[in-house]
């Protein structure tokens, strides 16, 4: 990791001064984390895949602006997640279909691929606000700090959204899952 | 209901310091319900994880700027040698459009031509004059001759 971030600081110096093969290869490591973040959040894979690229583009023009380079996923991040509630306000007047929760088969336990499933659509259920706390945190890894700068809101406004989140997760998940689990 | 005093999504989150985990922990073994709670909250995560995570559909990269530009030699041949010759054939080109739309009123045609044919005639009225005295010349010793001849003959007559 630490040698990770040696690379990725290199890499950021690099394409600072202009080196377009360096920034390649950096987008090359973040880009499927993006991807996915992206792709939870706006629930398309094709405006994931369109703001995943305005991302890295809007990066590439800034990262001149880009204080420190050892923070440089939080900055990527909280590009992210300005770009996508952009794309959220412009869709928001259309109505947002929740698919249906997975169902346990005949045994009674989740399939990998439905248990997946269920976590989606589980996901796709709390607020925008909520599920990216729960993205950011769950999937991503970032501290509660780290959060509170990409969301650009206080600690203890991430703390509240990722802990009514996660009560809400438990109890959307805990019909579904453990019962399949207990009856297995 | 776990008890308040420990914040168990932070300890499943890694968000506690060590001296609060540890007193977490601590506490974890002696309380049910802060067991069960931690239970709980862990079987959650751990079903989050199982979302799978999706490969991009198409791989994100960008153009170098570097390939637009010209190359070295490229840069040579136009700045050494199209741009001077551009900007020579931009000047001559504002020179005669200058030129054409500013120049002074010419000489009247008629008086060209008349101009002109004066030239020629004095050329010609020169030329003329030039050949005529070469042929007297030419015939100055003939007529030297006839003229003898007839003095000749003059004088035979009178005697």
């Amino acid at each position: 990791m630490i040698f990770r971030e040696v690379e990725d600081r290199d890499l950021i110096a690099k394409a600072r001064r202009g080196d377009v093969e360096a920034y390649n290869l950096l987008v090359s490591r973040w880009e499927k984390r993006v991807f996915n973040y992206l792709l939870r959040l706006v629930s398309n894979r094709e405006d994931a895949l369109d703001v995943s690229q305005d991302v890295f583009l809007k990066a590439y023009q800034n990262l001149r602006k880009l204080d420190a380079p050892e923070k440089f996923a939080g900055w990527l991040f909280r590009i992210a997640h300005n770009e996508a509630f952009s794309l959220l306000r412009r869709r928001r007047p259309e109505a947002e279909l929740i698919p249906e929760m997975g169902s346990p088969d005949s045994s009674g336990r989740l399939l990998p691929m439905e248990l997946s499933l269920a976590v989606e659509s589980a996901l796709k259920r709390l607020s925008e606000d909520q599920r990216e706390a729960v993205l950011l945190k769950i999937y991503q890894g970032f501290k509660f700090e780290e959060m509170a700068e990409i969301l650009e809101c206080p600690v203890s406004t991430v703390k509240s959204r990722l802990y009514t989140a996660l009560e809400l997760l438990k109890a959307t998940l805990a019909p579904t899952v453990w019962r399949g689990d207990a009856q297995g | 209901m776990s008890c308040e005093k420990h914040d168990w999504k932070a300890y499943a989150l890694g968000e506690l310091d060590r001296p609060a985990r540890a007193e977490a922990e601590s506490h974890h073994a002696t309380c049910v319900r802060c067991r069960e709670e931690l239970a709980t909250l862990r079987l959650t995560l751990d079903t989050l994880s199982t979302l799978r995570e999706e490969e991009i559909p198409r791989r994100i990269a960008f153009v170098s700027d570097k390939v637009f530009e010209p190359k070295w030699w490229q840069k040579g041949f136009f700045e050494k040698v199209l741009s001077p010759n551009l900007a020579a054939a931009c000047v001559i080109a504002a020179a005669i459009l200058v030129h054409a739309f500013a120049r002074p009123s010419g000489p009247d045609p008629a008086q060209t031509q008349a101009l002109i044919q004066a030239q020629v005639s004095a050329a010609v009225n020169e030329a003329v004059a030039q050949q005529t005295a070469a042929t007297l010349n030419d015939l100055r010793p003939l007529v030297e001759q006839v003229r003898q001849t007839f003095i000749r003959e003059q004088g035979i007559v009178r005697q």
